[in-house]
């Protein structure tokens, strides 16, 4: 190996070792916020953290496996109900609303898949915003969930504050996690694959229908858990807050404006979409029509979005996604 | 000796046109079968059908003794079918290393580890190892052509299939690639190989097909079709008196 390898190798494996200390000092920090923070950042990240959450998965599936759904609310709304139903109607704790909704959340994606699998592009689109808004029609019309009443959430007062922000920071994370080790893994120049040209990446071998199923349901349990989380936070549940199309136009904000396709993409979308949020309730009315502006001229400055551009002009490799030769 | 690939009765056509009408014939087992003819002729459309991407109206496709038109595209390239395309498609924004990786991952159904060392001995072999932590989407056209038998070559294919790879390259870059799937056969790969450049189905090249009309005019050895009377009729539309 020559000096010039060997002094790469050493920067290499520094920037590494930096690289760790600079995310222990971010965990540590955002992880003991609500001992040390205000009230109201403590919920401000809360946010950021579900809202991360959300839009790592819509990224997953937009971003990756090229699966545009306009219908995550559905999972949110499953989480959010699996919560309310249980420890309202039947008295259980909290974890059973967990439990319960990821699983009615993973069985409900592998049903509708079947379906909505059989369409493509658009079509796919659209099919997922239609069982999304039909499966709002059934709430209000289901006595089994108080029709259009819907729930108030009282076992979210017993929890302390610090509580439910450290459970979504853990989501929030995790979130990362999973897609940075789904990327590091076997499967992940699969998706990256499929993400630059899925029809050559079908030629060369790729299960397309497999892989997307897998994402999908991954994205779906995440999804779910989120929910839950999102409305222990709200402590109230009504069918038109649970399955609005709300939900995923964040994540279409949060994805595109932060950069589709890149692991960075969401964490920072997702910064912005919660600071701006919070400076818009300022202006009742126009607040979406703001943020629309803010993501026109983001994707005219920059299409790939703030981390694909920066990405591209500064070669970053932040999560270490890139394969690199070993010798 | 039985053919590695035939075809028989090959007809496809979009609405009114029928841009193949009856296609036959053989490859054998490490034979470089070169296929010309005019543009439209329906080559790379050959190629579609073969990797599945296009299914034909009627006709047989039969692969190691196997009718394959019933089976799906990843699922081809697992048997062992690698192409490369006319115009590169390489995954842009992945690294000429990680393409190839991702190619024997897939077709291949390798682990990590060993794609790995795989794209390493490719990289090397088609002479982009100096290249190989570059995105594909950023490197030149000859690259771009390497890596796409580069990408081909990954999951140790039986048959490989090259769209026109020397296509809009100059002389000394042209005989860059002849030298590489010179080196194939002796690896013990057949191959099927549509190209304008006849330089290199002269010296590339076992036989060589006519393709025209919808019809397998003429195959014959590289020589003998190229100074055949069809030919000539096909590209100048005159007849040798």
């Amino acid at each position: 190996m020559s000096i010039i390898e060997a002094k790469l190798n050493g920067i290499a494996s520094q920037t590494g070792k930096v690289k760790i200390i600079v995310a222990a000092i971010i965990l540590i920090i955002m992880g003991t916020l609500p001992f040390w923070g205000s009230g109201y950042m403590t919920n401000v990240f809360l946010l950021i953290f579900l809202y991360m959450s959300i839009g790592m998965m819509w990224n997953l599936l937009s971003g990756y496996a090229g699966l545009t759904s306009l219908g995550q609310q559905a999972f949110i709304g499953i989480g959010g109900y699996s919560v309310a139903v249980l420890t309202q109607v039947y008295g259980l704790s909290l974890i059973w609303g967990f439990a319960v909704g990821s699983v009615v959340g993973v069985v409900f994606a592998l049903v509708i898949s079947m379906p909505i699998f059989k369409m493509n592009g658009a079509y796919f689109t659209i099919g997922t915003w239609i069982i999304a808004e039909a499966l709002y029609i059934f709430f209000v019309k289901w006595e089994f969930v108080n029709y259009g009443i819907g729930y108030p959430i009282t076992a979210a007062y017993g929890i302390p504050m610090w509580g439910l922000y450290l459970a979504s920071f853990i989501v929030g994370i995790g979130s990362i996690v999973i897609v940075t080790l789904l990327l590091k893994s076997r499967l992940g120049l699969t998706l990256m694959a499929m993400r630059d040209d899925s029809g050559a990446a079908e030629v060369r071998g790729v299960k397309l229908y497999r892989t997307k199923l897998i994402c999908y349901l991954i994205a779906a349990f995440w999804v779910t858990i989120t929910g839950c989380l999102l409305f222990l936070n709200q402590a109230y549940i009504v069918p038109s807050s649970a399955f609005t199309i709300d939900w995923t136009i964040a994540c279409v904000f949060i994805v595109i404006i932060g950069g589709i396709g890149t692991i960075e993409g969401p964490i920072v979308g997702a910064v912005i979409y919660v600071f701006l949020r919070q400076i818009l309730y300022g202006f009742p009315g126009i607040s979406n029509i703001i943020l629309g502006i803010i993501a026109i001229i983001i994707i005219i400055v920059a299409p790939k979005g703030i981390m694909g551009y920066l990405n591209n002009k500064f070669n970053l490799d932040i999560f270490s996604i890139r394969r690199r030769i070993k010798r | 000796m039985d053919p590695i690939l035939k075809v028989e009765d090959l007809a496809i056509s979009f609405g009114n046109n029928n841009v193949l009408k009856n296609v036959n014939f053989e490859l054998y087992d490490n034979e470089i079968l070169g296929i010309i003819g005019p543009n439209g002729a329906g080559k790379t459309v050959l190629l579609n059908i073969l990797t599945g991407t296009l299914k034909p109206t009627s006709g047989r496709v039969t692969f190691m003794g196997k009718d394959i038109l019933g089976v799906r595209i990843d699922e081809r390239a697992r048997l062992g079918f690698g192409r490369t395309f006319q115009v590169p498609r390489s995954f842009e924004n992945m690294t000429a290393y990680e393409n190839v990786m991702a190619s024997a991952i897939c077709g291949g159904q390798t682990t990590q580890r060993e794609a790995a060392k795989r794209a390493e001995e490719i990289l090397e072999f088609i002479g982009l190892e100096d290249k190989a932590l570059v995105l594909a989407g950023s490197l030149k056209l000859l690259d771009k052509k390497r890596l796409e038998i580069g990408i081909a070559l990954a999951p140790h294919p039986k048959v490989l299939m090259f769209d026109e790879v020397a296509g809009g390259l100059t002389e000394s870059e042209i005989s860059n690639i002849l030298d590489i799937v010179k080196s194939l056969k002796i690896h013990g790969y057949s191959i099927i190989w549509i190209e304008h450049v006849i330089q290199t189905m002269l010296n590339g090249t076992d036989r060589v097909l006519l393709l025209a009309d919808g019809y397998d005019i003429i195959c014959d050895l590289p020589q003998i079709v190229l100074d055949s009377n069809e030919v000539e009729k096909v590209y100048l539309g005159v007849r040798k008196k």
